[in-house]
């Protein structure tokens, strides 16, 4: 069945040309398209990588048995949703800023754990992350981040007795 | 204790149980025990309320009660999802306990004629589940669960030890830690997708009325209840199962009974109802091998032998006859803990049922930072932190291209029990499948498994087809 979306981006992408000449704006493809060769590209990464643990006999199945198996599977009911979805658009919400921003603060939250150590890193995420939620004062920002800081600090590493990583400036 | 551990997203019992062990030198060994059991199906009936109240599981046996139990939330029928819970969890943890006491020896034994065959041909039947499950794609959902057991995979094969799918990573030497992939899935992907849209939908207009289940809500979960416990207790006994297992099959199980099956999903007590009975009866079955005969279920109770072992207790057949005392005190504290579980938890469901009103836009950064923190106390290691956070924006996107990650999650779970016993039955049948097919109780499994894996194509298919046209024409 194929079906198009009636969607004001789409449209705009096609007032700005972007749907043009067969070149064809990404976002407003065929997800399941999309999602179906990404797998397939996936399964074809884990057939290699079982091939290369090596798949043994039937009397003794190797290492890379299982993961061969369920790789070629994947493969082809990869295959299968690409042929299903191809035809069938489908427009997609943009990837919000808020959501953009927030993935690249846990990213960097988790690097500069060790380096910062738990509280510094932890104020200062949770403060990005208070500010992405609802635009605050700053007063009102920094107070609960601290707060929140403090409170996981103390339920986790004073109660629970979690060790945290102190950082470069030991605490 | 094990209640607020099982609230706390990010930390579950296993983690709980690592981070109590060191207190067991200072108590007596009965009473350490007994602490130990405590938060074990103390989790389970706290798993629930962060599965209810935010749609964030609090242990992987609470997944399940995400799928209907948070759309009650959402529908203001929080507190009734909660009660159902407790109640449930009540009867199925009180008849566990009678279970446990009563037909340990027995059950295990009869569980000692499981082999390899046996054990993959539940795994298949497990699996084949997925079909159910998912609420979308039946495709969608096979290529999760293919993509679970290849993760399941990862780490060293237990047969050559040779490291498998590790990329030269420390922390994925012993595999994904199902804790970080469940958090990242269900927990980290919501709140993303919760960022993207606007957060004034959610609970600040939530007003909560009657939070005790009405007499409806009690004779649509009555049965269930029933189902749930029986299942999730005899399930449990069976090494290798596990309890969140039982909470899926629970789950399909209910969806086959009802009579709206295409009502799951939207927010019906059934579907909280039979779950959290199973998974808390499941915990007094799993108790039942590792008392009887000194063998884990799973990652809670591996814990505990391991206590035992400290303590100078030998797990086995010979404990409960050696040590009468233990298994009796075990037995009677866990009839006490359930009755406190809910005399101390029902007056609570109010305090529950208040942070749906916080504002999300406070809830969530706590929600992260827990996360953050339980996914850190595991090993101590921010490589475990950074593959939550990779497993919560898969988890995003996941959901944005319609993929479910519950087949996944049970893949995963399922995935070394599946593969040790199929290499193991093609060891014994010298390489043949047939082996499978001859033998009564796995035959019966793959049967069961066609079943399931036929049965969409009859009938789920039209309800399928009706849920994927509504969804293209919104």
């Amino acid at each position: 069945m194929v079906r198009q979306a009636h969607h004001p981006e789409l449209v705009e992408g096609q007032q700005r040309g972007i749907i043009s000449n067969g070149v064809k704006s990404f976002q407003y493809l065929m997800p399941k398209v999309k999602s179906g060769f990404f797998f397939f590209g996936l399964s074809l990464v884990i057939l290699w990588e079982s091939l290369r643990l090596g798949l043994g006999t039937s009397v003794e199945p190797g290492p890379g048995f299982l993961s061969f198996c369920a790789g070629l599977i994947l493969s082809v009911l990869s295959l299968a949703l690409v042929y299903t979805g191809w035809g069938v658009r489908k427009s997609q919400q943009t990837l919000s800023h808020r959501v953009i921003l927030a993935v690249l603060s846990l990213f960097v939250y988790s690097l500069v754990l060790d380096t910062l150590g738990f509280i510094i890193s932890t104020f200062f995420f949770v403060g990005i992350l208070f500010h992405l939620g609802e635009p605050r004062r700053w007063w009102s920002l920094l107070g609960m981040s601290a707060l929140v800081t403090l409170l996981g600090y103390f339920i986790f590493g004073i109660l629970l007795k979690v060790y945290f990583p102190k950082g470069f400036l030991g605490f | 204790m094990g209640t607020l551990v099982g609230v706390l997203p990010g930390l579950g019992p296993a983690a709980a149980l690592s981070l109590l062990l060191p207190t067991i030198y200072h108590v007596p060994p009965i009473s350490a025990i007994i602490m130990l059991f405590g938060i074990c199906y103390g989790t389970a009936y706290g798993g629930s309320t962060t599965s209810i109240l935010v749609n964030i599981p609090g242990e992987v046996s609470s997944v399940v009660t995400c799928f209907d139990g948070y759309q009650m939330a959402r529908q203001g029928r929080a507190g009734p999802a909660l009660g159902i819970a407790a109640f449930g969890s009540f009867i199925a943890g009180t008849f566990g306990v009678v279970g446990l006491m009563l037909f340990a020896p027995t059950l295990a034994s009869f569980a000692l004629r499981f082999g390899p065959p046996e054990y993959f041909s539940l795994a298949v039947m497990s699996l084949t589940l997925v079909t159910y499950i998912g609420k979308g794609s039946i495709l969608q959902g096979l290529m999760m669960a293919c993509l679970g057991l290849v993760m399941s995979t990862a780490g060293r094969d237990s047969f050559t030890a040779q490291t498998r799918f590790t990329f030269g990573l420390t922390s994925l030497m012993s595999g994904f830690e199902l804790a970080f992939v469940a958090m990242g899935l269900f927990g980290m992907s919501e709140i993303l997708i919760n960022l993207g849209q606007s957060f004034k939908r959610e609970t600040l207009d939530t007003k909560v009325k009657n939070l005790l289940p009405n007499r409806q809500d009690w004779k649509d979960s009555a049965k269930p209840i029933a189902r749930g416990t029986l299942l999730g207790f005899f399930l449990g006994i069976l090494p290798g199962v596990g309890v969140a297992i039982t909470t899926f099959i629970s789950y399909a199980i209910e969806k086959k009974f009802s009579k709206h099956p295409e009502k799951f999903g939207t927010g019906v007590i059934e579907g909280v109802a039979g779950p959290e009975s199973a998974n808390n009866a499941a915990y007094a079955g799993t108790f039942v091998p590792m008392l009887s005969l000194g063998i884990p279920t799973n990652i809670s109770t591996s814990i505990i032998l391991g206590a035992l072992m400290i303590l100078g207790l030998q797990p086995g057949p010979l404990l409960i006859s050696s040590k009468p005392d233990l298994f009796w005190g075990v037995v009677a504290s866990m009839y006490a803990g359930n009755v406190m579980l809910v005399v101390l938890n029902l007056p609570l469901i109010g305090l529950w049922v208040q942070i749906l009103k916080a504002p999300y836009s406070i809830l969530y950064v706590l929600i992260v930072m827990f996360c953050q923190i339980g996914a850190y106390s595991v090993n101590n290691s921010v490589t475990d932190v950074l593959l939550m956070n990779i497993f919560g924006v898969f988890g995003y996107l996941m959901k944005r291209y319609e993929f479910e990650g519950a087949p996944l999650i049970l893949a995963l779970v399922l995935g070394p029990m599946f593969e040790n016993s199929l290499r193991r039955s093609l060891i014994i049948s010298d390489g043949s499948p047939a082996v499978f097919f001859t033998r009564p109780i796995s035959a019966v499994f793959l049967i069961v498994a066609l079943v399931f894996l036929l049965s969409p194509l009859f009938t789920r298919e039209r309800i399928g087809r009706k849920a994927i046209d509504m969804k293209e024409d919104d």
